[in-house]
């Protein structure tokens, strides 16, 4: 019995450590690529509702409802991707998100935010309000780049 | 006799401060707008009284604060006269005489047309009055002492109105105009030397902006890559073709002054920027 209970443990612990560690050796560059992606598709999903947002695109309602949840989703994706490992990692983000990281992680609550917000709205059909909440999602998109980022 | 003369007193008095002799404010709005006179001249967050100063600028000489410039006579500009504010847009010099930080885009309003001018000031005498005191700028120890300013003024400053290049078509002339004059996009856009003057022969190629971040460089090494269509969308929406979102310094210049140009002022702007020399990023 104690045998039995000895070596499920030790198999427990073991997998639980191969896991971990293969977690934690995750390359900075793929963190990077990673949270690129991530970046790239909020950009695929934000463009159409920020070109209707402006009228500069027909108010498409289904779109906005669609691509509000996805936006949801993928704005809480690539903040797990700039871990300290990736300081010295190319990319566009700039020093200061590791300098200052209170500040990131507020432009990164903004944002979320902003986009939850636009759910919100979205379930309401209100088309002033949603082009007032798409503009707002815009705003915390070039607060942060501005200061977190140079654009390559 | 004495009637005639008091007549002319009073005609001359009321034509020197009236609308009827003066511009046309509703040219002047749009001016105003091309000028983006309302993105410095506001206080930063959302819901702030237009014109009424606050904006920061932040540069290595230290945070210049954009002045009231509504009616108000204490806290604005409201004992203003024409005249004044010509010599401040063409000279660069306040109603006391002394020059102006620089950070106050003279360099290029100098530019601005004598008839613009007019129609620019009978606009800003429509701006509802707002009491708000204008905001100290804070400067460096001996950056806030303006008497070096003058001979700043002698080896960095030229002034006068724009002139048209005659070798050049008159849409380029007229986005050289709206560039150089009016948006002046070189402020940022063009790098500067250690005294805070544009480096004229990387002129609009891009660099370290006032505040230290990041500006993109607009002439043809960098801007071929954009087509004239992807380059107006993004001047009226902020948006990247690939859905990506501007950053909010360029963001405010998008928002209050070229998302609300004419079409055709855009396509002069972005026909200008294209004839400009090539200079690659160092």
């Amino acid at each position: 019995m104690k045998k039995r209970l000895f070596t499920s443990v030790l198999s427990l612990v073991l997998c639980i450590g191969v896991v971990l560690s293969a977690v934690a050796q995750v390359k900075p560059d793929v963190l990077v690529k990673q949270r690129q992606a991530a970046m790239t598709l909020i950009g695929k999903y934000f463009g159409p509702l920020g070109a209707m947002a402006q009228d500069k695109a027909p108010f498409n309602g289904e779109m906005v409802n669609r691509n509000a949840l996805f936006l949801e989703v993928l704005a809480k994706m690539p903040w797990d991707g700039f871990q300290d490992v990736t300081a010295n990692e190319k990319s566009g983000a700039l020093p200061t998100v590791f300098k200052d990281p209170a500040r990131f992680k507020k432009a990164s609550e903004d944002m979320q935010a902003a986009v939850a917000n636009l759910v919100v709205v979205s379930k309401t059909g209100d088309i002033p309000a949603l082009k007032v909440a798409i503009g707002g999602i815009g705003k915390t998109c070039g607060g942060c780049h501005d200061n977190f980022r140079e654009k390559k | 006799m004495k009637r005639i003369i008091v007549a002319g007193i009073i005609l001359l008095w009321v034509s020197a401060e009236s609308a009827w002799a003066g511009g046309d404010a509703k040219r002047g709005e749009y001016l105003a707008v091309a000028a983006n006179c309302v993105s410095c001249h506001t206080a930063e967050p959302g819901g702030a009284v237009p014109y009424a100063g606050g904006r920061s600028l932040k540069t290595p000489f230290g945070t210049f604060y954009g002045p009231n410039i509504t009616r108000h006579d204490k806290q604005g500009i409201g004992r203003w006269s024409e005249s004044g504010f010509f010599q401040a847009m063409r000279f660069g010099t306040r109603p006391d005489g002394d020059p102006y930080f620089p950070a106050f885009p003279y360099l290029s309003y100098t530019m601005v047309t004598d008839s613009d001018l007019t129609d620019l000031w009978a606009y800003l005498r429509t701006i509802p009055l707002d009491n708000t005191p204008s905001r100290k700028h804070d400067l460096g120890v001996l950056f806030d002492w303006r008497l070096p300013l003058k001979p700043w003024k002698w080896l960095f400053f030229t002034p006068g109105a724009f002139v048209a290049d005659l070798k050049q078509t008159q849409q380029i002339n007229r986005g050289a105009y709206l560039v150089r004059a009016l948006g002046h996009c070189s402020e940022c856009h063009t790098p500067r030397n250690l005294l805070g003057a544009p480096k004229q022969s990387r002129y609009m190629a891009g660099g370290k902006g006032p505040d230290g971040k990041k500006v993109p460089n607009l002439t043809p090494a960098r801007l071929k890559k954009w087509s004239d269509k992807d380059l107006k969308e993004f001047m009226v929406t902020g948006l990247f073709p690939d859905g990506d979102v501007v950053g909010e310094t360029m963001g405010i210049v998008i928002r209050n002054s070229t998302g609300k140009l004419l079409s055709i002022d855009l396509d002069a702007m972005i026909a200008y920027l294209r004839s400009l020399p090539r200079i690659e990023n160092q």
